[in-house]
């Protein structure tokens, strides 16, 4: 086990951490399989509306690869497929009829996978709606299948920082975690887990399998963050990476032989101390937030989700959703304000005095958008050491290979560029823009 | 409701949409986000941002500047008692100094200000925070007797040819207000230079008006007896009871704004510890060359640091973010080479008594190579990804 040194990141307390009980909602009336947290997806859709569905049916496929399949978490009735602008796909919506009619599929042992059985794994894992788990760096898009990973990055930490927390996510599932490492092994001989070091202790029977412990604050867990500062050479890149929870369901699915269906959430709000939710995969948000007034706001991930429709459903990649209000004030002398309870990275408000304060966020910008004037704010916080004042300019300029070299596929989308400057830039917008168009030109 | 809110809220209809005064936007827009701070939604993630803005960024600077200003106030109307003979308080020095200092600072943010709202209307952007930056630290880098009219041509020129042609704040290479003055300086050097650093209507025949810059010692009088004999000794440079440009003279009011500005993270550190250390290395160095013992050669490091507007500049000029460099080895390296030139100019180069203000904008137009060094280093230092 080692210790990775990161310095740079986000080192504020913010309120509404999520205490360590588990509540089990209720069944869903509906669950969706969203494909608005899918990245580069061009989806083929596979039924149609009022088709009747069992747990483990695919719904639709990805066009670029027909054989990676979306399948459905619940038996029912494919109630609507919502298309949002320019006919995009943004979920298909099933009526829950409460009872599984599970799709069965192929099953190992640990017997099994004595042997190299890579190629059935795949196949199941494809048919099973679960292959899509792996994602290859440097776009976290869809893993190819073809290629072998140089390592395989398992993070017990989600996206966010209210993430569930591992011990829960692990808690009774430790020998499925084990059978997950030794299936990843089937793909890559070098596996790497890491977990945040305040719950490395917590961990229990699975701690020998921890290979490294990263620093406390946002976004160091981040398997993008991990990859690049473990990474010796530019083969390395290409990495793979697994969040822990979509490993414990790919070993159950290999050894129950159906498609599983538990998910366990967050749902926070600032100076809330809520419970993990354990629910089905893709329950709507409505059941998981509860009724909010319109001036709050609901994300999968404070720096690096979406907004989420209160009658949209959780995604495949989601599992937090941060509560918090969105009402835009107009502060009277709000530049001079001595700011007790203003969050910031910088030292120009009172509440820098007091570190051990949670602060309550907002989700308004604090200001106006105005030209970059050089401040180095993002450089000082970037975990990944990259310079996005400087690969934003480069990207205005369409000078892509500049931007390549400035390190710019590196970034991991942690959105801390944008949450520090004092211009208000969109850096991390145009940073995945960029990468966006590049993925485009190569594809 | 807050009764400035409701006249904000009458008048917004006549500045924007389809109103009357559509075409002056940009100057509604900044006195209103001055009173209310605006805070819209996010759009794009992050969805929760940092409550520092550029007006908060700007004001602090501006708070910064304030013991520089006061004190500059101060010092003026009390150098104008003394060329008077006679020996004001800290109320009449206030007094007198505000009557020279504060029509200089109006024209100068009158006029600036006029230019910026001309070119928000053209572009059709907000009007930026930089200029009030800008506005103030120009007239601290100016004589108090300077023509008003010389103020609004030097701001004009600052702000049109320093800033709005590159773009506007943020794209400009040289610092504004030190190209305005710079253009003041080479256009009227008879107001820039000579017996020109106190105000006062009538003189009394002894004193004259020279900065401790100008003085030289004479055949085996060293420099630093004859600055001591004319009022320089090292006390008075420190404090800055002295004749020069009205924000300059203070060394500890400059090292008060610097602490200030280095302790908020609104100046970079890099760049004024690495000025120190080039002005001292540099300075000493030519202390140490035996020789010259009646120039300012031979002042050593602590009369530099303490004389003429070094450290003013060094604080407000060079910490300006957007010429400065953009990376942290070039910070040190821009400093410390502004420290350097400051000292070559001051000693070697007789056509000018002051270096500061040439090294700076000597380094700002050097700031872009300076980066691209650095990083081009850092890159090549990364594990290549494409």
């Amino acid at each position: 086990m080692e210790k990775i040194n990161i310095s740079k990141g986000f080192k504020i307390k913010l309120s509404g951490k999520p205490d360590d009980s588990l509540v089990e909602l209720p069944e869903p009336n509906t669950v969706a399989v969203s494909a608005m947290d899918i990245p580069y997806i061009r989806p083929k859709l596979l039924v149609k509306e009022n088709e009747q569905v069992k747990t483990g049916s695919p719904l639709f496929c990805d066009k670029r690869d027909k054989s990676i399949k979306y399948v459905s978490p619940a038996t029912g009735k494919v109630k609507k497929i919502l298309f949002g602008q320019r006919r995009r796909l943004l979920e298909v919506v099933i009526d829950n009829y409460k009872k599984d009619d599970f799709i069965s599929f192929p099953s190992f042992s640990r017997t099994d996978l004595k042997n190299n059985i890579k190629e059935d794994l795949i196949t199941n894992l494809k048919n099973a709606g679960l292959w899509q788990c792996f994602r290859q760096f440097p776009f976290k898009d869809t893993a190819q299948a073809d290629k072998n990973p140089p390592m395989i990055i398992v993070s017990l930490n989600g996206n966010d920082i209210f993430s569930p927390i591992p011990e829960i996510m692990i808690k009774n599932n430790e020998d499925f975690f084990e059978f997950g490492i030794e299936i990843l092994k089937q793909f890559c001989p070098r596996i790497i887990v890491t977990v945040r070091e305040s719950h490395f202790q917590k961990l229990g029977q699975i701690k020998k399998h921890v290979t490294h412990v990263v620093p406390d604050f946002y976004p160091s867990w981040d398997p993008g963050v991990v990859l690049y500062h473990i990474k010796k050479s530019s083969d390395e890149n290409l990495s793979w990476c697994i969040a822990v929870e979509h490993l414990i369901m790919i070993s159950k699915l290999i050894t129950q032989g159906h498609y599983p269906v538990e998910r366990i959430i967050t749902s926070t709000k600032p100076h809330e101390n809520n419970p993990h939710i354990l629910t089905r995969q893709g329950a709507p948000i409505i059941l998981l937030s509860g009724e909010i007034d319109s001036e709050t706001v609901i994300t999968t991930g404070q720096f690096n989700g979406r907004i989420a429709d209160l009658d949209s459903h959780i995604g495949f990649f989601e599992n937090t959703l941060n509560l918090f209000p969105a009402s835009e004030s107009e502060k009277m002398f709000g530049f001079v304000d001595p700011g007790l309870n203003s969050h910031t990275v910088s030292k120009t408000f009172l509440s820098c005095l007091k570190k051990d304060t949670p602060m309550q966020v907002d989700a308004t910008i604090h200001g106006e958008e105005r030209a970059c004037i050089n401040c180095s704010y993002c450089e000082k916080i970037c975990p990944i050491d990259l310079m996005p004042n400087f690969i934003m300019k480069a990207l205005h300029n369409d000078d892509i290979e500049e931007a390549l070299q400035y390190g710019l596929l590196d970034c991991c989308q942690c959105g801390l560029c944008a949450y520090t400057c004092p211009s208000k830039i969109e850096l991390t917008q145009i940073l995945s823009n960029g990468m966006d168009n590049y993925y485009k030109d190569k594809a | 409701m807050n009764p400035l809110k409701k006249i904000f809220d009458n008048l917004e209809p006549h500045f924007t949409g389809t109103g009357k005064y559509k075409s002056i936007e940009p100057l509604f827009d900044a006195t209103k986000t001055l009173f209310f701070f605006p805070s819209p939604k996010t759009k794009f993630s992050p969805f929760i941002r940092d409550n520092l803005d550029l007006k908060r960024y700007m004001s602090f600077v501006i708070l910064a500047l304030f013991p520089v200003l006061m004190f500059g106030i101060y010092n003026t109307g009390f150098q104008s008692g003394l060329a008077q003979g006679q020996k004001f308080g800290l109320i009449e020095s206030l007094l007198v100094g505000s009557y020279y200092v504060l029509p200089i600072i109006i024209v100068s943010y009158g006029v600036g200000f006029l230019w910026e709202i001309i070119f928000a209307v053209i572009r059709k952007h907000k009007i930026s925070e930089g200029f009030l930056v800008s506005g103030l630290l120009f007239p601290l880098t100016l004589p108090p007797t300077i023509p008003l009219w010389q103020v609004a041509i030097g701001i004009s020129f600052g702000v049109v040819i320093g800033k709005e042609i590159f773009g506007g704040t943020g794209r400009n290479i040289l610092n504004p207000a030190l190209t305005a003055r710079a253009f003041v300086f080479f256009s009227y050097p008879v107001s820039m230079s000579g017996d020109i650093w106190v105000a006062t209507q009538k003189t009394v025949d002894s004193i004259t008006g020279a900065t401790a810059l100008s003085i030289t010692g004479s055949q085996g009088k060293g420099i630093i007896t004859a600055l001591t004999e004319k009022g320089f000794d090292l006390p008075n440079l420190f404090f800055g009871v002295i004749p020069g440009s009205i924000g300059e003279t203070s060394a500890l009011c400059c090292l008060i704004g610097a602490a200030f500005l280095m302790i908020t993270g609104i100046a970079n550190y890099r760049i004024i510890l690495g000025g120190i250390a080039g002005l001292i290395i540099t300075a000493t160095l030519f202390y140490l060359i035996p020789e010259n013992y009646d120039t300012w050669a031979h002042a050593g490091p602590f009369y530099h640091l303490c004389a003429g507007g070094f450290l003013f500049g060094i604080s407000f000029m060079a910490t300006d973010p957007v010429s400065a460099p953009g990376t942290n080895t070039a910070r040190w390296i821009f400093g410390f080479l502004i420290g350097f030139f400051t000292i070559i100019l001051r000693v070697v180069n007789p056509a000018f008594v002051e270096g500061v203000m040439l090294a700076i904008l000597f380094m700002n137009v050097f700031a872009p190579l300076l980066d691209h060094i650095v990083i081009k280093y850092k890159t090549s230092k990364r594990i290549p990804n494409v």
